[in-house]
């Protein structure tokens, strides 16, 4: 049991800690670069003199605090919608890549079911989504300490867990893409697509009547504005997003169990 | 019980019926050579016996196990190896890294012995490797969990000559030791060395299920003849010579001819007993190819 977790765990090290050192590079700068904006502009001076679509789009609520400045430039920009993409890309790569590169039969011909590999080759995902989680918060924490605007360490901590189930749910939508073509680079296109016009669905019909439409988009159940800056925590909507993922990751089992490959 | 029993196994993709009605058995401890040109549908019965596409109708049983049910087909697969038509491994892993996982999941007895006879580089990451070298390392993965039943697509293509000869030792070795072989090819010769028994695909149906050698004595020889003197016509006039075409090199003679090629049948000692052997300046005698042998067994209208 867990040979193929095990073996893709190792494979997929390397990006993990890439990935993470990058996300840790992006959150240094973003916390480096908030004193001078800070200074700058009085209050939202610089926010109001952004297009109402682009607050909109990217849910801004305030660059005026340190938490309403990281909520959008890093949790927003990187963790939404970056990090969304990334793993919906790498899971879309999960078995249209094996299969689009020949590499399919060798690990079917072993006794192994395919709902088994498929679930193993998912889960080995939670690596780069587990390391990258665990790695940034000290980084923001200790970097909101140096320039002397002190955070609540809870709420980081609580909007990473967070950040989890709906960094899973993402990665769910490439899954199914993965099983559904057989080739990794439609796959991915479809998963990249498909999870950025999730996250545009959500965002611009926030606030019009058909607000209810953007229900479906995993974005919906995260929130970092509301973490950070009203330290509300919605754990239903995590709850949600662990249901998403689960029955997106049947769906893909099933499919793939019937497919021909 | 027989190690495969395929009955009335059909694929058919809608615009190509790839395998249609397929009924075939293999017995234990027989090397069975699965025979047909590239496209006849070779690798889709195979891949159907693995279980990586599902049959339009009717089915098979590999080592007692349906095919169609994918757990009983997973126990028959600990028993089992194969090795695809093109082997493919993770880019980024080294050969020992595939081994290991190869390993974990279905066991290990032999990879040792395997590993000193086939030796594929272990150290170097699957990126670098050759085709041949790819093959090397997928027979290791093939025999490494001692299987009762191996199935091989193409199990050469890539190997250089020297290990086709050693993979061939080995195959009869493990034939010996009661092992069954089902492997596809569509060099003539190659199952003629290691196999006792052959079914023919064409055009995704089973032509014919014969033993080797009687399926031999009907393909017959490309036989070549270059002579310094005319050679008389009569010498080839014998059973088992068809397709025969002359030609002088002089253009005078009238009597005989100087070259000369034909397919040939019979027992090759009495046609070398008629040649007149001391005026010859070539003789060649080839394996007909398996494109022949379909064209003089199956009809003209062969689409091969």
């Amino acid at each position: 049991m867990f040979e193929f977790l095990a073996y893709d765990l190792r494979k997929r090290l390397k990006g993990s800690v890439y990935l993470t050192v990058g996300m840790g590079l992006l959150t240094s700068m973003m916390i480096w670069v908030y004193p001078s904006f800070g200074n700058t502009f009085e209050g939202d001076e610089l926010l109001d003199a952004y297009p109402p679509q682009l607050v909109q789009l990217f849910d801004i609520r305030t660059i005026g605090s340190l938490e309403g400045f990281l909520a959008f430039e890093l949790y927003v920009f990187g963790w939404v919608i970056l990090l969304g993409l990334y793993v919906a890309y790498s899971a879309a790569s999960i078995v249209a890549e094996e299969i689009d590169r020949g590499r399919m039969d060798a690990l079917l011909a072993m006794p192994v079911s395919r709902r088994r590999l498929l679930g193993e080759k998912f889960a080995a995902l939670g690596l780069p989504i587990g390391l990258v989680n665990v790695a940034i918060p000290p980084v923001v924490i200790v970097g909101a300490g140096v320039i002397d605007e002190p955070i609540s360490a809870a709420d980081v901590a609580v909007l990473h867990l967070l950040s989890v189930p709906y960094l899973f749910a993402c990665a769910s939508i490439g899954l199914l893409a993965s099983v559904v073509f057989d080739r990794a680079s439609v796959a991915q296109r479809v998963a990249l697509g498909v999870t950025f016009a999730l996250f545009l669905t959500e965002s611009v019909l926030t606030g019009t009547q058909y607000e209810l439409v953007g229900a479906i988009a995993p974005m919906r159940y995260f929130d970092p504005n509301a973490v950070l800056l009203d330290g509300s925590y919605d754990f239903v909507g995590a709850a949600i997003l662990v249901v998403t993922t689960a029955t997106l990751l049947l769906s893909s089992q099933l499919w793939f169990r019937r497919k021909d490959i | 019980m027989a190690a495969i029993e395929i009955d009335g196994l059909t694929k058919d993709y809608g615009s190509v019926l790839a395998n249609d009605g397929l009924e075939l058995t293999v017995e234990e401890g027989e090397i069975f050579g699965y025979l047909g040109p590239n496209g006849a549908g070779k690798t889709t019965t195979i891949r159907m016996l693995l279980g990586f596409i599902r049959p339009t109708s009717g089915t098979a049983r590999v080592l007692g196990r349906d095919i169609r049910d994918e757990r009983a087909l997973i126990e028959a697969k600990r028993s089992i190896g194969y090795l695809s038509d093109e082997p493919g491994f993770d880019e980024q892993a080294t050969g020992t890294e595939i081994l290991e996982l190869h390993a974990a999941v279905k066991g290990d007895t032999r990879s040792e012995e395997l590993l000193e006879l086939f030796e594929p580089p272990l150290d170097r990451p699957i990126r670098e490797y050759s085709r041949g070298n790819v093959q090397k390392l997928g027979l290791v993965t093939t025999f490494m969990h001692d299987p009762d039943l191996v199935i091989l697509d193409e199990p050469t293509s890539g190997l250089d000559p020297l290990m086709q000869q050693r993979f061939g030792e080995f195959l009869r070795g493990e034939r010996d030791r009661g092992v069954t072989v089902f492997f596809s090819s569509h060099i003539l010769g190659e199952v003629r060395r290691l196999c006792e028994r052959v079914g023919i695909i064409r055009g995704g149906e089973l032509v014919t299920v014969e033993p080797i050698d009687t399926l031999l004595m009907q393909s017959g020889k490309t036989v070549r003849l270059s002579s310094r003197q005319p050679i008389p016509d009569d010498v080839l006039a014998i059973d088992g010579v068809s397709d025969l075409e002359t030609g002088s090199a002089g253009g005078g003679a009238t009597d005989g001819f100087t070259e000369c090629a034909f397919t040939f049948t019979g027992d090759i000692n009495e046609l070398l007993a008629r040649l007149p052997t001391e005026d010859l300046l070539d003789c060649s005698i080839e394996e007909a190819p398996l494109e022949d042998v379909f064209m003089q067994f199956y009809g003209g209208d062969s689409d091969v």
